[in-house]
Formats: C-alpha cells, sequence, structure tokens
C-alpha cells in the first residue's frame, strides 16, 4: 500500500468531503433500489420489497458513517467533533471557562516574557565570531577581586602567554560631534587588534592600522552603523570623509556591522558610536591617566581582552597567567599585595552578573505557571463533580475509556490554547513596557522581543499545560467509567470524598508553592532595604546632574574650560530653588573609577608597587553640594584655583593605607607624570565614598580641583558632571539648568541628565529587578492559593450542608459550624505552609549571590512569611465558612 | 422467499476475506456495488452472512489504498451505478492475498493431517 494514496484520499475527505457524501447517498440507494426491484420480480409487494432489501442491507446511517471513517482524515474529523463539543461545554459554564483561562493566560504570558528575556540575554550568542574563544582578561590583588590591566601587564601577557592568539587593551568614553546640532555619543578607544580580537568584520572599510595606533599618528576614526544611518543617512560616500569629533578632525575609516557592540556597552546599556585608536587619543580624550601608556604597574587604567589561541582554553590561559605572575613577583611586581591576573570567558563576563538574577526570576515564574495549572486542574475537578452524571451517561451509552480521555483533553487543550493565545498577547504587552522600562544595569534587557523560539516555548509550555491540568479531571474520569457513576444515585457522597482529597493536596500544593515565592521575596524586599541603608557616603536627595563637555575646538585651553565652569555655577546657583552647585570629573555609583600612580611623602611603597588612587576632579563646592563628611581640615574654596597652592583631599582609606600612624594633613602628593616640582598638599580629608558599589571596599581615593590638575599634571579635563542640589523635587530645574549652558555657549552638549536619586536605584537595579518580580509572582502566587483556599471551603461546606444542617438541628452553634469549615481550608493551607517552608529553605540558597546583610534562611522573613500566608488563607476561608454557620436545619434537610 | 431464516448460524465474514473475494470478482470485470453483492451472495452460496452494507465501508477502504478505482457509469437497465474496477496495484495486493492465503491453507491442512493421522 502507497503512502501517496493515503495522502491524496486525505486531502479528498478533507476537500471533498461534501460530494463524496452525495455519491455515497445515490450509490447506496441504487443499491437499496436495486434490491428492491429484485424481491418484487420475486413476487413481494412494492412495501415488503423494500423492507427486506433495508433489513438486508443493516442500518444505513451505521454503513455511511462506516464508509466516511474508511476515507482518511477520519482523525482530524474526530478531533474536529470533539473541539465542538469542547467549545460547547466550555461555553455552556462561562464563568469557570474564564477563570481557567485567564490564570492560564497570566502563568503563560509570564513564563514566556520571562523566557524571552531569558533567551535572549543568556542564550542569545554575542555578536562577535567564535565569542566562546573571546575573554576578558583582568587584573586583581588585595582588595581589588577584578580590576584593570596596566601597560606592563599587558605587554607581558602579549609576550608571554600562549594560549593567547592575541591580547588587546581598550576603555569606553564619550564624545562629541560636532556640527550645526552637536550631539554627545559613546566612544570606545580601542587598540588596533581589538576589532580582529574580537572577530569582528567591518561592514566597510577597515579597523585601525599600527600607524593609527601609535601617539601622534594620523586621526582616525570608526563609526557604528547606527550612527552612520542616522547621523549621515547611510551616505555611501562616508569612507575617507573628515568630520569633526570632540573639535578634531578625523577621518572615516570605517563602519561597523549593524548590531555591534563592545563588550562594555551591555552593561553600559548604550551602544558604542564612534571608535579612536587608543595611543593616538588616549590623552586628548581625558580617558587615561597621564601620558599616552604610562609604564609602571601603578596605572592600572584599561579594559583587556584577548582572542585564545586554538585549541587553548581559559582554564590554560590562568594557568599560565598564575606561573608568569609568580615569576614577576621575584623580580618585585606588584609583590606582597596578593597580586594576580585572570581572564573571564566574555560571556560570562558580560552576562555573569546578570545571570543568577535572571534564572532566579525564571525559576520564580515557573513556580507561578505551576500554581496556575495547579488552579486550573482544581476547577476542572470541580466541572467533572458537576458533570459526573453527564460522564456516567457517556460511559453507559458506550463511551469507551479513551473516547472519554480524548474529549477530557481537548477541553484542557482547548483551555490552554486560548489561554497561551491571551497569554502571547500579554507577553507582546509586557515585552514591551519591559523593553521602554528596562531596569538599568541589566544588560541586554532591552534586546528582548517575541520571536519565534518564544512562540514555540509558549506553544509547548501550552501542550505542557494542557497535560498538567487535564491529567487529574482524567485520572477522575477513567474511575469514574469503572465505577458506574449512574448507579450511585444524586449525592455520592464517598467518591466525592476521593476527589475532594485531590483538590485538597492540589490547594496545598498551590500553597506551598505560594510559600516559597513569597520568602523569596521577603528576602529580596530586606535586601533591597538594607542596600538602600548602606551609607553611600554622600546625600543623593535632591541632586540633579547632567553631563557636559568642553571641546578643545571651542575652548583650546584649561583657562577658558575653567572660566566656562565658574561662569556656569554662577549663573545656576542663582536660579531659584538651587541651593549649591560643582561639578566632578565622574559621578560616584555611575561609572567604575582608575587610579593614579603617585608619589606620597613619607611612604615607600613595597618594591615593584605604586600607591595609586582613585583620581577625581571637584570644583569648589563639590562636598557640600554632595554632602559628604569632612573629617579633617576644609574643603575647596575658590582659591584653590590655577594661582593657589596645590591643594588635595583624602579620602579616609588613603589615609588608613599610606599613612597608617601618621598625620596626613599636610604631607605632599606628587601626581604621577607631573614634574618633581609640583606637589600638592592634604588639605583634607573626608570620609569614604562608595564610588564602585554599593559593597564592596573602597580604594584610597584623592580629590583635586578642575583648576588645579591643569597645573598639575597639567591635563585638560574636558568632561565634567554638573551637580546641582536642590531644595525640592530636581527634576523641576532641568530647563532652567540647560538655559543657562546654552546662554553661556549654545554649542555644547548637554547628556545623561540624571538625578542622583535614578544613580543609586540603578546601581541596585539587580535586585531591585529580583524584588519587584518576585514581589508581582508572589502576590500572584498567594491570589491564586486564597482563590484554592476559597474553592476548596465552598466545596466542602457544599458537600456537607446536609450533615452541618444535622448538626445544627442537634444544637451545633453558627460558631462551631463555622470553625468546622474554617478548619477544612486552615488544614490545607498549614500542610503547604510546612512544606513550602521546608521548600523555601532549601531553595532561597540559590538567592544567595543576589542578598546582602540578610542570609538566605532569615527567621524574620520566615516568620512573616508564615503569618501572611496564615492570614491569606483563614481570610479566604472566611467567606464560604460564614455560609456554613448560616446553615438553616429547615432548608437543607428538606432538600430531599 | 428465497432466503431462509435470519437466524440461522453462518459466518459472519472477515473483513480481509471480504476484501480478498471483491478483489477477485473485480479482477475479472469491472463492477457496481450491488452486483458485487449479488455476486459475492452468489458465490458463497449464502454460506458467508454478508450484511450488504458492510460491502461499502471495505471498499471505501480499498479505494484509499488505490487497490481499486471507481467511476460513475450507465448499468444495464439505464441508471447512473458507480462502478469499480481493479487497479494494477490492486492485482498486486490480490496476488499476495491469494499465495498468503494459500499458505496459511496449506498449513492449517498439514497441522489437520498431522492431528488425524497422530490421533
Amino acid at each position: 500500500m502507497a503512502w501517496y494514496h493515503e495522502v491524496a484520499a486525505s486531502v479528498a475527505a478533507l476537500v471533498g468531503r461534501r460530494r463524496q457524501d452525495v455519491d455515497m447517498d445515490e450509490e447506496m440507494r441504487f443499491h437499496l433500489d436495486m434490491e428492491t426491484q429484485r424481491h418484487r420480480g420475486e413476487g413481494l409487494s412494492e412495501r415488503e420489497a423494500r423492507r427486506l432489501a433495508r433489513r438486508e442491507f443493516g442500518g444505513v446511517e451505521r454503513h455511511k458513517d462506516d464508509t466516511r471513517d474508511e476515507r482518511g482524515a477520519s482523525t482530524f474529523f474526530d478531533a474536529l467533533g470533539d473541539v465542538r463539543f469542547a467549545l460547547r461545554s466550555l461555553r455552556h459554564r462561562p464563568g469557570l471557562t474564564a477563570a481557567a483561562t485567564i490564570t492560564l493566560a497570566i502563568g503563560i504570558g509570564a513564563t514566556s516574557t520571562v523566557f524571552g528575556v531569558v533567551k535572549h540575554a543568556l542564550l542569545t550568542p554575542l555578536p562577535y565570531a567564535n565569542p566562546e574563544g573571546v575573554v576578558g582578561v583582568w587584573s586583581a590583588w588585595k582588595g581589588f577581586d577584578r580590576t584593570w590591566l596596566s601597560y606592563d601587564e599587558w605587554e607581558g601577557w602579549k609576550a608571554r602567554v600562549k594560549a593567547f592568539a592575541d591580547i588587546g587593551l581598550y576603555t569606553d568614553n564619550a564624545a562629541t560631534i560636532d556640527g550645526d546640532s552637536p550631539e554627545r555619543v559613546r566612544s570606545t578607544l580601542m587598540q588596533a587588534n581589538v576589532f580582529s580580537i574580537l572577530g569582528v568584520r567591518l561592514d566597510r572599510g577597515r579597523g585601525f592600522t599600527a600607524e593609527e595606533d601609535q601617539p601622534g599618528g594620523p586621526r582616525a576614526t570608526v563609526l557604528s552603523y547606527e550612527l552612520w544611518q542616522r547621523r549621515f543617512a547611510g551616505d555611501p560616500a562616508i569612507l575617507g570623509k573628515r568630520i569633526q569629533i570632540s573639535g578634531i578632525e578625523r577621518t572615516v575609516v570605517g563602519i561597523t556591522p549593524a548590531g555591534f557592540q563592545m563588550p562594555l556597552d551591555y552593561s553600559a546599556g548604550e551602544r558604542t558610536d564612534i571608535y579612536f585608536p587608543l595611543a593616538t587619543d588616549a590623552k586628548n580624550e581625558g580617558a587615561l591617566p597621564g601620558p599616552e601608556f604610562p609604564k609602571g604597574g601603578s596605572n592600572h587604567g584599561y579594559y583587556g581582552v584577548a582572542r585564545l589561541a586554538p585549541g587553548a582554553t581559559a582554564a590554560a590561559a590562568n594557568r599560565q597567567l598564575r606561573d608568569i605572575v609568580a615569576e614577576l613577583e621575584k623580580f618585585g611586581y606588584m609583590a606582597n599585595v596578593g597580586f594576580h591576573a585572570f581572564v573571564i570567558p566574555m560571556n560570562e563576563q558580560i552576562m555573569g552578573r546578570v545571570r543568577p538574577v535572571l534564572l532566579v526570576v525564571f525559576g520564580a515564574v515557573m513556580l507561578v505557571l505551576l500554581i496556575a495549572c495547579a488552579n486550573v486542574a482544581g476547577l476542572l475537578l470541580v466541572r467533572g463533580e458537576a458533570r459526573r452524571r453527564e460522564l456516567a451517561v457517556r460511559v453507559a451509552l458506550g463511551a469507551g475509556t479513551k473516547r472519554l480521555a480524548r474529549l477530557l483533553v481537548t477541553e484542557s487543550a482547548l483551555l490552554a490554547g486560548i489561554g497561551g493565545a491571551m497569554g502571547l498577547g500579554l507577553a507582546w504587552i509586557t515585552v514591551r513596557l519591559l523593553r521602554s522600562n528596562a531596569p538599568a544595569g541589566l544588560p541586554r534587557l532591552t534586546e528582548t522581543s517575541i520571536d519565534w523560539v518564544v512562540l514555540l516555548f509558549a506553544l509547548a509550555i501550552s501542550v505542557v499545560t494542557a497535560l498538567l491540568t487535564g491529567v487529574l479531571p482524567l485520572a477522575n474520569a477513567t474511575q469514574l467509567a469503572l465505577s458506574g457513576e449512574l448507579r450511585e444515585g444524586g449525592r455520592g457522597s464517598t467518591v466525592g470524598r476521593a476527589r475532594l482529597r485531590w483538590r485538597q493536596a492540589l490547594v496545598a500544593v498551590e500553597v506551598a508553592l505560594a510559600v516559597v515565592l513569597v520568602a523569596g521575596a521577603g528576602l529580596m524586599i530586606r535586601t533591597v532595604r538594607n542596600l538602600l541603608n548602606v551609607d553611600p557616603g554622600f546625600r543623593s536627595d535632591g541632586v540633579l546632574t547632567m553631563r557636559i563637555t568642553t571641546p578643545q575646538v571651542f575652548y583650546p585651553d584649561s583657562v577658558r574650560v575653567v572660566a566656562f565652569w565658574d561662569d556656569l555655577q554662577r549663573r545656576v546657583a542663582a536660579l531659584p530653588g538651587v541651593k549649591r552647585v560643582a561639578a566632578v570629573r565622574l559621578l560616584p555609583l555611575a561609572s567604575e573609577m582608575g587610579d593614579w600612580g603617585l608619589g606620597i611623602e613619607g611612604y615607600t611603597p613595597p618594591p615593584g608597587q605604586g600607591a595609586p588612587g582613585d583620581w577625581q576632579i571637584v570644583t569648589p563646592g563639590y562636598f557640600e553640594t554632595m554632602g559628604l563628611t569632612l573629617r579633617e581640615g576644609r574643603t575647596f574654596t575658590a582659591g584653590d584655583d590655577m594661582n593657589g597652592p596645590l591643594a588635595m583631599i583624602v579620602n579616609r582609606a588613603f589615609e588608613r593605607q599610606y599613612f597608617a600612624g601618621r598625620h596626613a594633613l599636610g604631607a605632599r602628593v606628587r601626581i604621577g607624570g607631573s614634574d618633581s616640582t609640583k606637589k600638592y598638599h592634604i588639605v583634607g580629608i573626608v570620609d569614604d565614598v562608595r564610588h564602585n558599589a554599593l559593597i564592596g571596599t573602597v580604594k584610597p581615593q584623592f580629590y583635586v580641583t578642575l583648576a588645579q590638575f591643569a597645573v598639575a599634571p597639567g591635563n585638560t579635563r574636558r568632561l565634567m558632571s554638573l551637580v546641582v542640589k536642590t531644595d525640592g523635587d530636581p527634576k523641576r530645574l532641568v530647563s532652567a539648568v540647560r538655559a543657562q549652558v546654552r546662554a553661556i555657549d549654545p554649542r555644547l552638549p548637554v547628556s545623561e541628565i540624571r538625578t542622583m536619586r535614578d544613580i543609586v536605584d540603578a546601581a541596585i537595579g539587580g535586585q531591585r529587578f529580583a524584588m519587584e518580580t518576585l514581589g508581582v509572582f508572589g502576590l500572584v502566587a498567594l491570589l491564586l492559593s486564597a482563590i484554592g483556599i476559597f474553592g476548596i471551603v465552598s466545596q466542602v461546606v457544599a458537600s456537607r450542608l446536609h450533615e452541618l444542617g444535622i448538626r445544627a438541628a442537634l444544637g451545633a452553634t453558627p460558631m462551631d459550624l463555622m470553625a468546622m469549615a474554617l478548619g477544612s481550608g486552615v488544614r490545607q493551607a498549614m500542610v503547604g505552609l510546612v512544606i513550602g517552608i521546608l521548600a523555601a529553605l532549601m531553595l532561597t540558597r540559590v538567592l544567595a549571590s543576589l542578598l546582602h546583610g540578610v542570609t538566605p534562611t532569615d527567621p524574620l522573613t520566615f516568620a512573616a512569611v508564615v503569618v501572611v500566608t496564615g492570614l491569606v488563607a483563614v481570610i479566604a476561608s472566611v467567606a464560604p465558612a460564614g455560609r456554613a454557620a448560616r446553615v438553616d436545619p429547615n432548608t437543607v434537610l428538606r432538600v430531599d | 422467499m428465497p432466503t431462509e431464516s435470519r437466524l440461522g448460524p453462518r459466518a459472519e465474514v472477515v473483513r480481509g476475506t471480504l476484501e480478498m473475494l471483491a478483489l477477485k470478482l473485480l479482477a475479472e470485470t469491472p463492477m457496481h456495488g450491488w452486483g458485487l453483492s449479488l455476486k459475492l451472495r452468489e458465490i458463497s452460496r449464502d454460506v458467508f452472512d454478508v450484511n450488504q452494507g458492510s460491502l461499502y465501508p471495505a471498499l471505501q477502504a480499498m479505494l484509499r489504498r488505490g487497490w481499486i478505482k471507481a467511476e460513475w457509469r450507465m448499468s444495464e437497465n439505464n441508471r447512473r451505478a458507480r462502478y469499480y474496477r481493479i487497479t494494477a496495484e490492486g492485482r498486486k495486493q490480490l496476488d499476495a492475498e491469494i499465495m498468503e492465503w494459500n499458505r496459511t491453507s496449506a498449513a492449517v491442512n498439514r497441522v489437520l493431517r498431522y492431528a488425524f493421522s497422530g490421533a
């Protein structure tokens, strides 16, 4: 038998169904007519002949059905019938259908959204060739578990680490594209080999040459595809064009492919739009401390990226680095500080911090889906109760167990299908919301979209949902088919009890799952509270910030730059609502800060080590504006200008590290790269500011004024952030402050307008995101469990109405009856609570990496969970239990 | 009355056998359903209780498998009738079934012979 006949027959059956029916009717009519004629020929009357013919033919309709079944595609028509039937019976109970589909829609929608996020963030490869061969290279020493490379280290690793095919340095910054509408964009400074290490093939043109990547080399630039499209309208003749960036003319030599991002772009949440060679432009862009590529171990300021040699692994690279570092230590390089160097696979470097958050959220949403399934299964069970007689009749009429199963599975599949479709709609909306409100600091979230993989996933979980929700009612129905329900009569209290037990188990499971989610949410709430209570060392309330650059083309020297800031500060200070105003190089918690080698009087660093300090440049008034606490000495004043004696303020970590047991105040410090006659005096000591992160060690840090930084080491800092302390909502002042910038110089672009509050919030974005999602999921879980408990108590009351009536007649008080009913719900909740607490005690450990100041088994949180869940259980039970209390023995007993 | 009591003890014809017999008949000449049922009754001499209607699902099944083809033609008494004719694949199938049948009956015969001689 050839398969193509079957296929053709199926197609014919699907397409020509009506015509085939007509043919069949005529054929059978012909048969009966001919038989009748034959019997008449034997002498029977017309009526008798026809009757005999019919009898010998058998049931015409049955044969027609059988014939139809032989046409092919019969499974399809059966399923169609089942669907039609299921639709009818779902329409019959709109309340239940709505409850079930909405529950499933929430479950499937939430799960699909989270899957979309997780899939995009964790499963979509980075836009680099063979991204698994790209590693980030890092240095670390006492107190700093992941920090930048120095130039010496790069040189050493490049020559010695055999596991590297190549290693390059890069860093990020911002640049202004000059012109009629100046635009501030994110920039990357990179060594010539970085593009090839990442394995990116430029969309057009080329990357940087070795000649361009050296001090004084030709000024070349590469643009992002997006910038090229946006600002240059995809100009096909862009290569070779000269454009002015931050006051300097540069030749466009290449365009990156669309969608390309540098590793740092992911955590910055912004794409690099413009690329410069590192060596040529480092100083000009103010990105690096001191002269271009300062040698000496104490300047750590570059990000390292390497391509593993063919066949080499990250582990091999780490082994080789360990050996080389051990050797270096013997020569005294970075000795006695626990210096080491290591690589991290790039995917982990970018996503490592986010992965635990996303996995926790994904786990949480799966729990919500499970609860939704349990709830719908419970609803279908109740419905099974109501349909017992209908199903029993079907069994009596000869529907086999298989047929019954198909019917019920079709129903739950239909529910899951509708729920899945609605869920996808929901996911589409939430993804849109997520993209526009992506929490800061969570890379790749904004790239989330509903693609076919997410669609497939939604389909798959819908199928699983259909099975999960269908299997219990099915087991029940099968049992029913065997037990011969019809004989049981109206009340069926004994078989009903078995089903009740199933529902009770479901409710206990729901409560248990909800407890896990609520416990997780509770722990995250405490973590976020703890983080918010961490003293960052500054006061964030009421502070408005914005970035402003003073390009060389308009402000050729430091005198003019300082004058601009003086002028701007004076004007902004005069605005109503402004209390203080200042400017700063890097806003705390908004970016990480590198260090600069120092010569500190009276401090001799161990051999091979420098005395690095994180360098901060401010204008006078900064400490007051940001609310830093002065410990000793004084803050900066207007007198700390270009002509005044060089004044430096250091943090307490600086004092502790370099002045143990000595007096820091008045000590002299030379900033690496400046001439030996220009030394700063320490004039003040301030409390530590948590600049790089809310938690972790604070490094030694020093502050100098913008004006004096231009004297020693003699660099002009062009990129600064304005900070404005206001007495109300800082956002109100945005346009007024911008107007002042425009009034001085309309050519200057203003970017990154944020409040310090936003910045602090972004710093705990991961934890906050986990808290919010776990919180929402926990609430949904509690709500669903409450519905479950409500249902179970209602059912208990309904099924025991008779018994309650008798008890009432025998003198039980309403309180007694209510207590009985309440007990039935609360008991399930208690079972669920106990199981849930045990599960949560084990599961919350996965949160450990996200928690701060609270253990995964925090007793206070768990106590709160018990109270909350218990309360929800009682509240959900009260209404139906109230019905038990109002039982009137007369009405109840008269029902029979 | 040409037929005897409907309660007589007769074997219900097996679907496979019915198909084989129908194919065999159609191999000789194309026929319509009624003609086929007449012929079947005649051949089997009422040994098999051919419920006439059950012929049609069997024909439909053979159509689906491509063993026979159907077409509307005028019958001998000038009425439109649906004629079935065997296809090449149907003939192959028939040969296979006859061979199978012969094998089975030979085997059964052997068993019976052995059973009786051994007794």
